[in-house]
């Protein structure tokens, strides 16, 4: 099978995902909007704190909002194509791993069209944060329309590092079957780290958000560049290879890790 | 397509899970392991068209075998060949010509109609338009799949669910076919269906299946040869007669008697003394005993491997008039608990 | 003693998954660590009202801690769970009431947490944050009583939560709904008064402010023992609106069979 009926088969999945949540469509957006609000609530209480004190370290509001909105999308990107991959320990608690081994494609390939995901509440929220964000910083000059481009491929390298976290952190189920707290850490607890500027926390702990769980690429030094000038233009060009980076090592490491697969039961 | 299987093994490690405080991580780290071998040395072969069963019981090494036949598993050591091909090494190639169908879990989009499922897995597996409509259709009669089309696979019942995975199994018109107890859970009906359609893909499309089961009437309507396996090793391959035959269980012989009748005293010896069983075991070796009388009716149990069925008539003729005999043969299920 | 044997099944279930759960505990530790920065970094420009940089750090310690008593309990005591199953007609058929049965079983979970969740978590904070305590014995017992009446509180609450699966599918929002709530209203990450008034008077008029603000005040030595008669009031409220929402479930799944 080539890349081109293995996208023609994607977007089959796209579709029929689509039409199936549409049957439903007055939850669906209703659940979409909560969501939304739900997630919201917890830029709320950092811009609660905000709004009384000024700015955290020099950083504003708005330069804040940005941090979260990009990292939101990012993630929402990734979820939305491979949601899969970070549901692995199911397919390896249920044995369902075994029926995609049986389809003539790598596995991964087959792993990920198993579902596809429409995250409207997560596109709203990250969506309405960088308009509101990128919107003030542009209205007070510190950005020009140049930001909105960079903005749109930091967050598309930014999915590519965020899935190969993800499927770093699948593929060590391969050994221990259970990966749900081992994701608490490298997915969430640092994806939630990556909503604050790294300058605020001690130096392992920014280091270590840069370097071994690279979060902090994912949005923390595209915007030192986008909102502040700082580093220099090759941000984002090094950005893009060290994601690049991620995804062919931790693409590396899947690959060795389902060698050692072993399927429950008998 | 052909199956050719040498001497596969597997072996299981699992990690000794620790105890106490911060027994999690410790076990993450831990480089002690239990080893338990699933499959210990396994040769079989199989010819275009067989149609073959697998049994044994739980636990014995059955999913492990058909993981290792699908390429899902790799064998500790040993080698598999599906028409030539290595399900490991050339793993792609070689399950494009497979059709695998899992009984207790689904090759199907949950979430979807049974028909998205199919074009999903028509793109998969590249099939043409025209290929799909003609398959699907005729799928679609043999399974009656119409009735369940725009349905998701969640609110399918089990058989329904089970003849949509056959289909699917199916569409990209594989040679081999390995079926993991496919009728588990259905009811009588629906096992039925799956048998028809089984039998019409063996005996008019002449693919090859292999099909694991706990249900001995899959076995006994399906398959003409049989394989058993018991705690990682084969303990029967041959014909499903040969199999009800090398166990020798009695048949059944209920006689009723018009008038008076005599039982010789070396046959009656069994009904009194039946429950000690160092007489028991002895006649157990005789060709035929009685087992039970009650008024008229006398039921023996006989072994056809020793008389045959004409001498034991003959000899029951011997004890009386006989109004009326009744036959039973012995029943699979027995056969094969014999065997475990 | 069936409530406690219940608890403490509940108790012994969670034992079993103790490795997995002390990893689950470095993440959670992670979460308030990074709460607690964001509070040290904002110290270095401003003064945080009473409490200054490391009164805020132990409110951030003591919050984050305590989550694992009044925040993160069994959505909806698993109610939403068993009405999707059907068990739920077999729950009300026990002869023990469903409110105090899911409440004993809950308070084994919790039990559980405080001993391997809270209280982990507490000490490794102690340890990098060089925590100190100065409170006498007295605040120590005023703290367990705020604790205790948060946990059942927060009982309540998802009692009510679960209960309302009997009406709507969409159950899980009310959830989420409460979670967010935790995150503005209890205090978690921003002490009440510092909330714009209009959002604080608000907050008082629920009972949030007690899950959390309150015993954590108390636990830092503000004094304001008082205000557990409001966790007092709120506990009152909360039995009664349990006792009436199970009315309406039981007369609801004998109307529908469940």
């Amino acid at each position: 099978m080539n890349a081109k009926s293995w996208f023609s088969l994607y977007r089959l999945l796209i579709r029929t995902s689509i039409r199936s949540r549409m049957q439903y469509k007055f939850n669906f957006v209703l659940a979409s909007v909560l969501a939304a609000l739900i997630q919201i609530s917890e830029f709320l209480m950092v811009a609660i704190v905000l709004y009384k004190f000024g700015a955290i370290q020099g950083w504003s509001l708005y330069e804040i909002g940005y941090l979260f909105a990009v990292i939101t999308l990012s993630k929402t990107l990734y979820r939305t194509f491979a949601d899969e991959v970070h549901h692995l320990e199911k397919y390896l608690v249920g044995g369902e791993l075994d029926q995609l081994l049986t389809r003539p494609l790598p596995v991964l390939l087959t792993l990920m069209p198993q579902s596809f995901r429409i995250m409207l509440g997560e596109v709203l929220q990250g969506g309405f944060l960088l308009c509101w964000s990128l919107g003030a910083m542009m209205s007070r000059g510190q950005v020009n329309w140049v930001s909105v481009p960079l903005t749109l491929l930091a967050i598309c390298t930014g999915a590519v590092i965020m899935f190969s976290i993800g499927l770093a952190t699948a593929t060590i189920g391969f050994w221990t079957t259970r990966i749900t707290e081992l994701q608490n850490i490298t997915e969430d607890a640092a994806r939630t780290a990556a909503q604050y500027p790294l300058s605020l926390y001690p130096k392992w702990l920014s280091s270590l958000l840069l370097i071994v769980i690279p979060v902090g690429l994912v949005n923390y030094v595209p915007a030192l560049y986008i909102l502040r000038g700082e580093l220099g233009p090759w941000v984002p060009g090094v950005v893009a290879v060290a994601a690049g980076l991620c995804l062919y090592g931790s693409l590396r490491f899947w690959q060795f890790g389902i060698t050692k697969y072993q399927s429950t039961g008998s | 397509m052909n199956i050719e299987v040498t001497e596969i093994r597997k072996q299981f490690k699992t990690p000794v899970t620790r105890e106490g405080r911060f027994a999690g991580l410790r076990t993450l780290f831990s480089r002690d392991y239990i080893v338990k071998e699933a499959v210990r040395g396994i040769s079989f072969q199989v010819d275009s068209g067989e149609f073959i069963g697998y049994i044994g019981p739980n636990g014995a090494g059955k999913s492990t075998t058909i993981k290792m036949l699908t390429g899902i598993l790799h064998p500790t050591s040993g080698k598999v060949l599906l028409g030539g091909m290595d399900p490991h090494k050339e793993r792609r190639q070689t399950v494009r010509r497979l059709g695998v169908v899992f009984g207790q879990r689904s090759g199907l989009w949950w979430d979807l109609p049974v028909k998205d499922s199919y074009d999903i897995l028509t793109e998969m597996y590249g099939v043409t338009p025209a290929d799909k409509k003609r398959r699907l259709d005729q799928f679609a009669e043999l399974l009656d799949l119409h009735e369940f089309w725009a349905t998701p696979v969640r609110k399918l019942s089990l058989g329904q669910r089970m003849r949509a995975d056959l289909a699917a199994a199916m569409l990209h018109d594989p040679d081999l076919l390995f079926l993991d107890e496919p009728t588990i859970g259905l009811d009588v009906n629906a096992k039925r269906n799956i048998r028809q359609f089984l039998k019409i893909l063996n005996e008019q499309f002449g693919k090859t299946i292999l099909l694991t089961t706990h249900d001995m009437d899959d076995i006994e309507q399906l398959c003409k040869r049989v394989m058993v396996i018991n705690e990682g090793q084969l303990s029967y391959d041959g014909t499903t007669q040969g199999l009800r035959d090398s166990i020798g269980l009695p048949t059944l012989f209920r006689v009723a008697f018009r008038g008076a009748f005599h039982i010789p005293e070396h046959f009656q010896a069994s009904l009194s003394e039946r429950n000690n069983p160092i007489i028991s075991s002895s006649l157990i070796n005789m060709p035929i005993h009685v087992t039970k009388v009650q008024d008229n009716i006398v039921t023996v149990e006989a072994n056809r491997q020793e008389w045959s069925t004409m001498d034991i008539l003959r000899e029951l003729e011997g004890w009386g008039e006989i109004d009326d005999i009744d036959m039973e043969e012995p029943d699979f299920e027995d056969v094969i608990h014999r065997v475990y | 003693m069936l409530y406690f044997t219940l608890a403490s099944k509940a108790y012994a279930r969670n034992l079993q998954y103790r490795g997995a759960h002390m990893v689950h505990n470095i993440a959670s530790a992670m979460f308030g660590y990074m709460y607690a920065c964001i509070w040290i970094g904002l110290g270095k420009d401003h003064v945080l009202g009473d409490y200054g940089t490391q009164g805020m750090v132990s409110y951030i310690a003591f919050t984050q801690s305590s989550l694992w008593i009044s925040g993160f309990i069994t959505n909806g005591l698993g109610i939403p769970q068993a009405v999707r199953t059907g068990l739920i007609s077999l729950d009300l058929l026990r002869p023990v009431h469903l409110f105090t049965h899911l409440m004993a079983r809950e308070w084994g979970q919790i039990a559980y947490q405080f001993l391997y969740k809270s209280l982990p978590i507490y000490l490794l904070y102690v340890v990098v944050f060089r925590l100190q305590f100065s409170g006498s014995w007295l605040t120590l017992i005023y703290v367990g009583v705020g604790l205790f009446g948060a946990a059942y509180l927060a009982i309540c609450m998802n009692y009510l939560i679960g209960v309302s699966a009997m009406w709507t599918t969409e159950s899980s929002w009310l959830h989420w709904g409460n979670h967010a709530m935790i995150n503005l209203l209890a205090g978690f990450f921003i002490p009440l008064e510092w909330l714009p008034d209009w959002l604080e008077r608000f907050a008082w008029l629920t009972p949030y402010p007690y899950l959390l603000y309150v015993p954590t005040r108390i636990f830092l030595g503000f004094g304001d023992v008082s205000l557990l008669w409001g966790t007092l009031f709120w506990c009152a409220l909360m039995t009664s609106g349990c006792l009436l929402a199970t009315q309406w479930l039981r007369r609801k799944v004998e109307v529908q069979g469940g």
